[in-house]
């Protein structure tokens, strides 16, 4: 984690000036597009896609060296990808991430089996398996559109926290979409994640993302219903006592929870967003992006060696780079929000600020 | 609505060679495993060609009977600012 923090300032020039030049630290990759959710927020499920086999994964990770220390293996449903756990142990062998990331909705009977694989091929890493919960009983279902998915939801859940107890590296959370369909019980949602045994609760906001095919939809709560939701989480995060990283890292999902806030009623990039020179998305068919919200076509990896430096050094790169500078986008995203706060000095001495508040192990 | 700047960008987006046939049948498989779309709609940009501003206002689709984009006709090829866009059943509830 030092290491992440040593390299802001390089970020930070690299973002204004562009030198020096430097690889990503917060990097998504989707190897496939297939899922069987068929969620009311995502047509992702939909789309089918020339995929890069596991071997030419294994070149673009090898471009990679030991830059990214955060990698987030997305879908789909990633745990139905065929190669998961070769993707993360490859990622884990020729990177060394600090973190593996990887979001999941719990219905395949497998789930358990292939995480605890992925957790002990990757043991220096730490493993974190975010189970979606959309709401609670047949609320969950409906929104995921799957029958029966919040029961396998609890046992999937259960299962792990078992194999949690073998596996130290491995951290099983909850993540839930704050849509439309759900926006108005997210107080039943809080209250089951907070009695699930799960180590960590987290929330983001839906959204139109190119990625998912949902730009235009009507899946993105209004402004005043999410600050009311905000509110709500923030209550809830400042109810708990944390320690070690989790203070920082909840302080963090605050500081996110307020920018969501202030970005749907600015409808303004709040503050810089870095995604495109700190986190980048490689997407099924080898394509890269510098988010998958706007998912601007940066090269293929396919047409450039497997070379991720090619692509994120070259020219194509920069006319993005110089939007997302001028603010021509905004949004919640939060892979790349949280990526964007840790270079945000305003935010980071609101977060020291927090921390240092004497008995108190929360953010207040 | 939230985020009308993706909107726009994605119009202005440089469009594959294989735009309508991917995403028409990424559409029909959508209404094939019983997913929330119903169809497909067609979504001018504001510059369109004419053939584009003939098309029916909001019609609704079956992914077999979309229109292809660029339009035959469009002069603008690859750049055509049109988009499909899926129609999910919450948003025609009827």
């Amino acid at each position: 984690m030092l290491g992440v923090l040593l390299r802001i300032p390089a970020f930070k020039l690299f973002r204004r000036l562009g030198r020096p030049r430097v690889l990503p630290l917060n990097l998504t990759l989707s190897p496939s597009p297939k899922c069987n959710s068929r969620c009311l927020t995502c047509n992702i499920w939909i789309k089918r896609e020339y995929e890069l086999t596991l071997e030419e994964w294994r070149k673009v990770l090898a471009s990679l060296g030991r830059a990214p220390y955060w990698f987030t293996i997305s879908g789909g449903e990633p745990l139905m990808y065929r190669h998961v756990v070769d993707l993360a142990q490859s990622a884990y062998e020729q990177c060394r991430p600090g973190v593996i990331n990887i979001p999941t909705n719990a219905i395949l009977p497998s789930i358990p089996e292939t995480v605890e694989r992925i957790a002990r091929s990757c043991p220096q890493s730490q493993v974190i398996i975010n189970l979606s919960l959309d709401g609670v009983g047949e609320k969950h279902d409906f929104i995921r559109g799957v029958p029966g998915n919040f029961e396998k939801l609890e046992q999937c859940l259960e299962q792990l926290r078992a194999v949690r107890r073998r596996r130290k590296n491995l951290t099983v959370g909850i993540h839930s979409v704050v849509s439309v369909f759900n926006v108005d019980h997210l107080d039943e949602i809080i209250a089951y994640a907070d009695r699930s045994g799960a180590d960590q609760f987290i929330t983001e906001i839906a959204e139109p993302r190119v990625e998912l095919d949902t730009v235009g939809l009507p899946i993105t709560p209004d402004a005043e219903s999410y600050a009311k939701a905000a509110d709500r989480l923030i209550r809830y995060v400042q109810s708990k006592r944390f320690r070690g990283v989790s203070r920082i890292t909840e302080a963090l999902r605050v500081e996110y929870y307020k920018l969501v806030k202030r970005v749907l009623d600015e409808q303004d990039q709040v503050i810089a967003c870095y995604a495109g020179w700190v986190s980048a998305h490689i997407y099924a068919d080898g394509t890269v992006w510098p988010c998958c919200v706007r998912g601007d076509n940066l090269g293929n990896l396919r047409d450039h060696n497997y070379d991720f430096k090619e692509i994120w050094f070259g020219k194509k790169i920069q006319a993005v780079r110089s939007s997302i500078a001028a603010k021509e986008c905004h949004c919640p995203l939060a892979n790349a929000a949280y990526t964007s706060m840790l270079h945000d000095l305003a935010t980071l001495a609101r977060v020291g600020a927090r921390l240092l508040r004497r008995g108190n192990g929360m953010p207040g | 609505m939230a985020f009308d700047w993706l909107d726009r960008f994605q119009h202005r987006l440089e469009k594959e060679p294989d735009y309508a046939r991917k995403s028409l049948a990424a559409y029909r498989l959508g209404m094939k495993a019983k997913g929330s779309i119903v169809g497909v709609m067609v979504q001018p940009a504001p510059e369109c060609c004419d053939a584009a501003r003939r098309l029916p206002a909001g019609k609704v689709y079956h992914p077999d009977q979309a229109p292809n984009l660029p339009l035959p006709d469009c002069p603008q090829g690859r750049h055509c600012q049109c988009l499909y866009r899926p129609v999910m059943s919450y948003q025609h509830p009827d």
